[in-house]
């Protein structure tokens, strides 16, 4: 499984002390290795020259003892007591000659083998002489001589032998020396080297017949023989007594391995100074990683501390905050970031006052809708409903007021409506004087696009009522508003030129709504919609205030006024409403009295509505001046 | 050496045998076991009965000549009497250890006034306690009729009376005994009759010797 570290800093400590402590441990690991190859060489090598000349030591030692045994088988004494062939005479002479030299044991043997004399054993005589192997070699000698290793009662001997001529060959004299200690010390003092002579039994016996080691390592040495995990003149590693020896065993005895030499070399004192090696290699270990770790601290904080920086800087990029820059001041990539981020966040708060400024002069909905494209002049087809609002007698309330004041009041007008506007999700596509044109459908549509411009003529309505509360309290003049909707398809895109253009819909829909927006007046209805916007919007009760024939228009529009009641009044006001509309049909069928009669009493029950009124007056002068009988019932104004 | 050896064989034979008219001879060759002539093998030829004998069984001589004996082996009959004049300028101690004679001659100058008597059959080995390498033999037999092989491993026995002899061979280092290879033969007058030899020789050890004087070093 990964290992996964957050942190930068920690990721950077731990690859560089992870790096330091593979190279460390790699280095300590191949000279340790190499040291104790090297010594471990050093030893067999050293041990291998120690066998070399621990042979020729033994040669020497057997030169010397034959020596010895020549001068005593010339010697005429002995030759003479040998010729008196008493048993005890030659005995005396043996053991006094064995006394001279320092042998340990002498023997005479006749030409047949068998024993003369034997200092170990004197009484034995006449019987066969151990150690026939012995006489054969010095029979192949030329002077008749030989040396050789032999275990005489079990222990191991330095055993020569040599004629003794009177003057030709007449009997063998044969003269030993003890392998002890003290030829093991004054061997290891030439040698430098441990020596233990072990024997071992046809019993599989191990036994040391001399040693320098210590009491305690002899066990283990014996041990380490009888696991046979050595051979001869190869060298093995024993642990005796906890230390390790490079030993080399060398056997004595030609023909078998009875009587052995094992050469020893302690491996731990040859490694001493390679272990004081290994700890200073260790100190600087630890060093070279507390040096790397503090290291690793510095490089990444130099690296993470401008990181974080950025990364605060970019919080507050998110939290919209262009204005304080990221300060970085190293000069090396990092830096480089900073600054590019920097650029980066002028950028942004470059474009952001660009967005508000154009959120401000066009809708914050078109703003959007120019910032994702490419703009381009041009538009395309889209059913829309346009709202189109105005204040009434607007020329007459400037009169007597300062500008500062007019435009106070209207800013307040306006920013009251446009709320109102956004709030249904409509587009105030321009504000022309105190008139406010707003789009529903346009750059964004909605399933209820009329239904939005209704709900945000009569919001605008209400709106406008809590305004003039303010008014009158502040004794600033109330203001009444009339508002025109149509729904049609017209042209929404950009229009103008290439270098300054306006995102706006085009079309006679539009015309028709500005031209809704003035008949308010006339009919004395705050808002006036069209036929096509009273069947997109099917929910509202409607009024139907006329059909008429508009300045510019030939077709003839029914224009309806929507009519905002309580729900429990909702009954009474469609049974008016209808009563209203049988009025409006005799008037259209020119059935005057009956027209007159149904307004009258409409006028009677409701005398604020200004509807009736205007009704009685038009039948008024149609009574007099009656129209032509094919009359389709189409009120034409000649003027806005 | 050898020719020393040869004359003092001759003379032996010319100088202390009666002559004999009609006299056989015996020639004998003698090899080793790899069929290498054998030097200082003794032949000795012995009569069934009583031979004759000569009076005078003589005086005999074994010089010592640059620490050597000289001759090597000497075969005398039993009752001789050996001188052993020493002709180097250093003295020499000789002895034996050998049964048929034990002696010694602490260590002299010149020829010692007495010789030594050799009065029993056998082998004497002749060596001296001053030099280890001096190494002589005299063998003593009980007849007049012998000789010794010279570096060609041949000898021959003059003046032989006819009859039946009993011949011995002897040699130093020969690993058998002396009687095994006792041959019987019959003599005829004039007639020369060959024994050929092919003996075992023991190898003989080698003895340090001291350098020569002023020679090199040992």
């Amino acid at each position: 499984m990964p290992l996964h570290f957050k942190s930068f800093r920690t990721r950077l400590l731990v690859l560089f002390l992870g790096l330091l402590a593979v190279v460390q441990v790699a280095a300590f690991l191949i000279v340790n290795t190499a040291t104790t190859r090297s010594a471990r060489g050093q030893i067999d090598a050293a041990l291998v020259t120690t066998a070399e000349s621990f042979r020729e030591l033994l040669k020497e030692r057997s030169s010397s003892l034959l020596v010895a045994a020549r001068l005593l088988s010339g010697d005429f004494a002995f030759k003479k007591a040998y010729s008196t062939r008493e048993h005890e005479t030659i005995l005396s002479a043996l053991n006094n000659h064995r006394h001279r030299i320092g042998a340990d044991m002498m023997f005479l043997v006749s030409l047949d083998e068998m024993v003369i004399a034997d200092t170990l054993h004197p009484d034995q005589h006449g019987t066969p002489f151990s150690f026939s192997t012995l006489i054969g070699a010095a029979e192949e000698n030329e002077y008749g001589e030989a040396a050789t290793v032999q275990l005489v009662d079990g222990r191991p001997v330095q055993l020569v032998i040599v004629p003794l001529l009177t003057p030709t060959p007449d009997a063998w004299i044969c003269v030993g020396f003890n392998i002890d200690n003290r030829m093991a010390r004054g061997l290891k003092e030439i040698s430098k080297s441990e020596i233990s002579f072990v024997t071992h039994s046809d019993s599989d016996q191990w036994a040391t017949a001399a040693s320098t080691l210590s009491e305690q390592a002899i066990p283990d040495l014996k041990a380490a023989l009888a696991q046979r995990i050595w051979q001869a003149n190869a060298s093995t590693i024993f642990t005796q007594s906890g230390e390790h020896y490079v030993s080399l065993v060398v056997p004595l005895e030609k023909s078998a391995d009875r009587v052995l030499a094992v050469l020893q070399r302690s491996l731990d004192l040859a490694l001493a100074p390679s272990r004081q090696l290994s700890l200073l290699l260790a100190g600087l270990f630890a060093l070279g990683i507390s040096l790397s770790a503090v290291a690793a601290v510095v490089i990444a904080r130099r690296v993470t501390k401008p990181v974080l920086t950025l990364v605060e800087g970019a919080h507050r990029v998110k939290d919209g905050d262009f204005e304080q820059p990221v300060l970085v001041e190293q000069q090396d990539e990092l830096g480089e970031l900073a600054n590019s981020f920097n650029t980066m966040m002028s950028g942004l708060a470059e474009r952001d006052r660009v967005r508000d400024l154009l959120g401000k002069v066009v809708s914050m909905e078109i703003a959007e809708e120019l910032l994702s494209k490419d703009i381009e002049l041009g538009g395309e087809e889209r059913e829309v409903t346009i709202l189109f609002s105005d204040v009434r007698n607007f020329t007459e309330l400037c009169e007597n007021r300062s500008p500062q004041e007019v435009l106070s009041i209207l800013n307040a007008y306006l920013t009251r409506v446009s709320n109102v506007i956004e709030s249904q999700g409509g587009v105030v596509d321009k504000f022309i004087g105190d008139a406010v044109m707003s789009l529903f459908g346009a750059p964004l549509s909605h399933a209820d696009d009329a239904s939005r411009a209704l709900r945000t003529a009569t919001g605008m309505c209400a709106a406008l009522q809590e305004l003039n509360k303010e008014f009158r309290q502040q004794g600033r003049p109330e203001l009444s508003i009339g508002i025109g909707i149509n729904t049609a398809v017209v042209v929404a895109g950009n229009m103008g030129s290439q270098t300054r253009l306006n995102y706006t819909v085009i079309g006679d829909g539009v015309n028709l709504a500005s031209r809704l927006e003035g008949l308010t007046k006339y009919y004395g209805v705050p808002v006036v919609v069209s036929r096509d916007t009273r069947n997109a919007a099917p929910e509202f009760i409607y009024r139907e205030l006329d059909l008429v024939c508009v300045k510019g228009k030939k077709e003839p529009v029914a224009i309806y006024q929507p009519i905002v009641c309580k729900a429990d009044e909702a009954a009474d006001t469609v049974a008016t409403i209808q009563a209203y509309e049988a009025c409006l049909q005799h008037y259209r069928d020119l059935n005057w009295d009956a027209a007159i009669e149904g307004f009258t009493a409409l006028a009677l029950k409701q005398p604020d509505d200004y509807l009736y009124q205007l009704y009685l007056q038009r039948l008024e002068k149609f009574r007099s001046n009656p129209p032509p009988p094919d009359w389709d019932g189409v009120f034409a104004f000649s003027e806005k | 050496m050898t020719v020393q050896r040869l004359l003092v064989a001759l003379a032996t034979l010319t100088c202390f045998l009666p002559p004999q008219v009609l006299a056989a001879n015996v020639q004998v060759k003698v090899v080793d076991h790899n069929g290498e002539p054998l030097e200082h093998a003794v032949i000795s030829l012995t009569y069934s009965g009583s031979a004759a004998r000569a009076n005078n069984i003589g005086q005999r001589a074994i010089d010592q000549i640059d620490k050597e004996f000289v001759p090597h082996v000497l075969v005398v009959e039993k009752g001789a009497s050996v001188f052993f004049p020493n002709k180097d300028d250093i003295r020499h101690h000789v002895y034996s250890f050998s049964k048929p004679k034990e002696f010694e001659l602490p260590l002299y100058k010149g020829t010692p006034a007495k010789p030594v008597v050799f009065d029993k059959t056998g082998v004497v080995k002749l060596g001296c306690n001053i030099h280890d390498w001096m190494l002589g033999y005299i063998y003593v037999v009980d007849t007049p009729y012998f000789a010794v092989t010279d570096d060609t491993g041949g000898a021959v026995v003059t003046n032989l009376p006819a009859g039946n002899v009993i011949a011995h061979l002897w040699h130093p280092r020969m690993k058998a005994a002396r009687d095994t290879n006792a041959k019987k033969i019959t003599l005829t007058p004039t007639q020369t009759a060959s024994l050929d030899y092919q003996i075992k020789v023991r190898k003989e050890f080698r003895v340090r010797r001291a350098p020569r004087a002023g020679g090199r070093k040992y």
